[in-house]
């Protein structure tokens, strides 16, 4: 059984068509990319299996389980994490509490320090910088921070929305090696790029998304391969 | 990016300077006559009592506010239930009017105890109301000027229902709800400072102290302790809060537990000090609690403190001929205030960040 599926899921903001009827599926370990235009709809797949917009028709399962009614805090309860589009970090608290509420649905507190410490490892610019505001920090550091805190409520499944955009190609670069080890860590990842060409490099299958619909399936490398993604995505 | 011009900048840096001159000027002004009108000191800690009332009273908007961006206007209503609600927990008797006439709870309880009771009873109040004037709304997504207008609705009922139940006379605490002591403090010339000796109610000082120290704990609780967090991540950005696994809901109602608390507290505060004056007893209050907010700069603790010290003591020294006027002076230093500093005292201006 997947770890995530989604039936025939459509979504609407008003009046405005963003989903319509697309269905999905990642595996345990897998990292599996959505990638398509401007406004086809790959913050709104990840936004409706957050909750945090409500679906039209469809059903998200995770591991199972129907969590298509859900509140957005119980989703997270289950293992999801979603580090959203524009990091969105708590400018106005420290980046160590930033981390703090990453772990916000855990009670472990003492694992919760000696995972603050391993992201800190992870992440060495975030420890020089653990009191400062989050607002402060530099726009790669504020995506690390972002990435850093959806782990610390130790996801089974990552959301990752455009983790490379507005970066500089040296922390890009640096954003995706962190991806691929929490890959070999057993991390499961719902990756969304623009960059498509590095989303298929580290993923192992990858969906297209045009105007709300899927049209393209498959394996990471043969979309890479494939001519229409070449000539619409990789340019 | 570079926005702002040069003259602009210019016009600012004058704008600064002359605030800035503006308000030194007044605080000149305000020691000189704390110091030479006779009296002046005993304004100055008559105005520290009521002001830090008027501070904790204002924080419970200020909580709400931060959360939701909407002005709780059943906030006033909910510090008149406080008072009422200590005045029944000491085993107090309702009065000869309204449904409860006669009417006394089987027990009475000490006066500090009944006083955190009536503030806890408020605090539920608060949920309630929550759960009835702002959430159906907000689920909803209707414009926050309808949940204003329903917040008044509740305050207007909550004050019916006093009057129905209680009928609307005036409620006196017990005496001496603090045991024996002794009724004021005499705290002499102050070295020649004053001409006249300083004469400080016990009571004002219990005021000033209890409002110091829930101010204290709250900041205590918004700083430093996990749920107080992830209150100011929900005030931050309450879609990302729920991404962090938050459940902003129940985090609202505990905001207007706390809001109902402080308000409620604030209320018996204030009944101690004046008695408590009928159903209507805190809607004056509640709209001197808003130039407090605003004064402050909306939405941080600090600023509620510092707006609500101003305005008390700026009250303290109108003169007892001109004492119709009072309530007109909170307005009076709020215009002021606006008029130079719109962002409030302490308000920073908006900065976004592109
Ligand atoms: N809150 C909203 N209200 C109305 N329309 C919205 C809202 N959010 C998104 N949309 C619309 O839904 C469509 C899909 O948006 P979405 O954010 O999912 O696109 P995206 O694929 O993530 O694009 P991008 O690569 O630019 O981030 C767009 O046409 C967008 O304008
Ligand atoms: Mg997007």
């Amino acid at each position: 059984m997947a770890l995530l599926e989604i039936e025939n899921l459509s979504v609407n903001y008003g009046g405005i068509r963003a989903l319509q009827s697309v269905s999905l599926s990642v595996e345990r370990g897998e990292i599996v990319t959505l990638i398509g235009a401007n406004g086809a709809g790959k913050s709104t797949t990840l936004r409706a299996i957050s909750r945090i917009v409500n679906a039209r028709q469809g059903r998200i399962i995770l591991d199972g389980k129907d969590v298509s009614r859900l509140a957005p805090h119980e989703i997270v309860k289950l293992g999801v994490a979603h580090c959203p589009e524009g990091r969105r970090v708590l400018a106005r608290q420290s980046v160590y509490d930033n981390l703090m509420l990453g772990a916000y649905v855990r009670r472990d507190a003492a694992g919760v320090k000696a995972d603050i410490e391993l992201q800190f490892k992870r992440f060495p610019r975030l420890e020089e910088r653990r009191n400062q505001l989050a607002g402060t920090l530099s726009g790669g550091e504020q995506q690390m921070l972002a990435i850093a805190r959806a782990l610390m409520s130790r996801p089974r499944l990552l959301l990752l929305d455009e983790p490379s955009l507005g970066l500089a190609p040296l922390i890009v670069r640096e954003i995706f090696r962190i991806i691929g080890e929490l890959h070999n860590e057993g991390v499961t990842i719902l990756l969304v790029e623009q960059n498509a060409s590095l989303a298929l490099q580290h993923a192992n299958r990858g969906y297209v998304l045009e105007a709300g619909e899927l049209t393209i399936r498959g394996n990471a490398a043969d979309l890479l391969k494939d001519e229409r993604v070449r000539q619409a995505y990789l340019g | 990016m570079k926005l702002v011009d040069q003259s602009s900048q210019q016009y600012r840096r004058l704008w600064w300077f002359a605030s800035r001159g503006f308000a030194a000027v007044l605080l000149v002004l305000l020691v000189t006559s704390i110091l030479t009108t006779p009296g002046g000191l005993q304004n100055l800690f008559n105005g520290l009592a009521i002001g830090g009332v008027y501070a904790i009273f204002a924080l419970g908007y200020t909580l709400i506010f931060s959360i939701l961006r909407i002005i709780n206007f059943a906030h006033g209503a909910v510090f008149t239930l406080g008072a009422y609600f200590t005045y029944f927990l000491t085993g107090s008797a309702v009065g000869f009017n309204g449904l409860l006439a006669n009417q006394q709870l089987p027990f009475g309880l000490p006066f500090p105890i009944a006083m955190i009771g009536g503030g806890i009873l408020a605090g539920l109040c608060g949920i309630l109301i929550e759960r009835v004037a702002f959430r159906p709304l907000r689920n909803k997504g209707a414009d926050p000027l309808l949940t204003l207008v329903s917040s008044l609705g509740v305050a207007v009922a909550i004050v019916n229902v006093i009057q129905l139940l209680v009928g609307a006379e005036i409620y006196s605490y017990p005496r001496n709800p603090f045991g024996e002591l002794p009724a004021a403090l005499n705290l002499g010339t102050f070295g020649g400072l004053s001409q006249r000796p300083v004469i400080i109610r016990t009571i004002q000082v219990i005021i000033f102290a209890v409002s110091m120290v829930i101010v204290v704990l709250l900041t205590y609780f918004i700083n430093a302790t996990k749920t107080g967090k992830a209150l100011r991540a929900v005030a931050e950005d309450a879609t990302t809060s729920s991404l962090l696994g938050i459940d902003t809901n129940r985090l609202i109602l505990i905001t207007f537990f706390l809001s109902g608390l402080i308000g409620g507290i604030a209320g018996t505060l204030v009944g101690l000090s004046v008695n408590v004056s009928g159903p209507y007893f805190g809607i004056n209050f509640g709209l001197k609690g808003l130039a407090v907010i605003v004064l402050g700069g909306l939405g941080d603790i600090p600023g509620a403190v510092v707006g609500g010290l101003v305005i008390g003591v700026a009250e303290a020294f109108v003169p007892s001929a001109q004492v119709a006027y009072k309530d007109a002076i909170a307005f009076a230093v709020l215009f002021l205030v606006l008029l130079l500093r719109p962002q409030g005292l302490l308000g920073r201006a908006v900065v976004q960040k592109v």
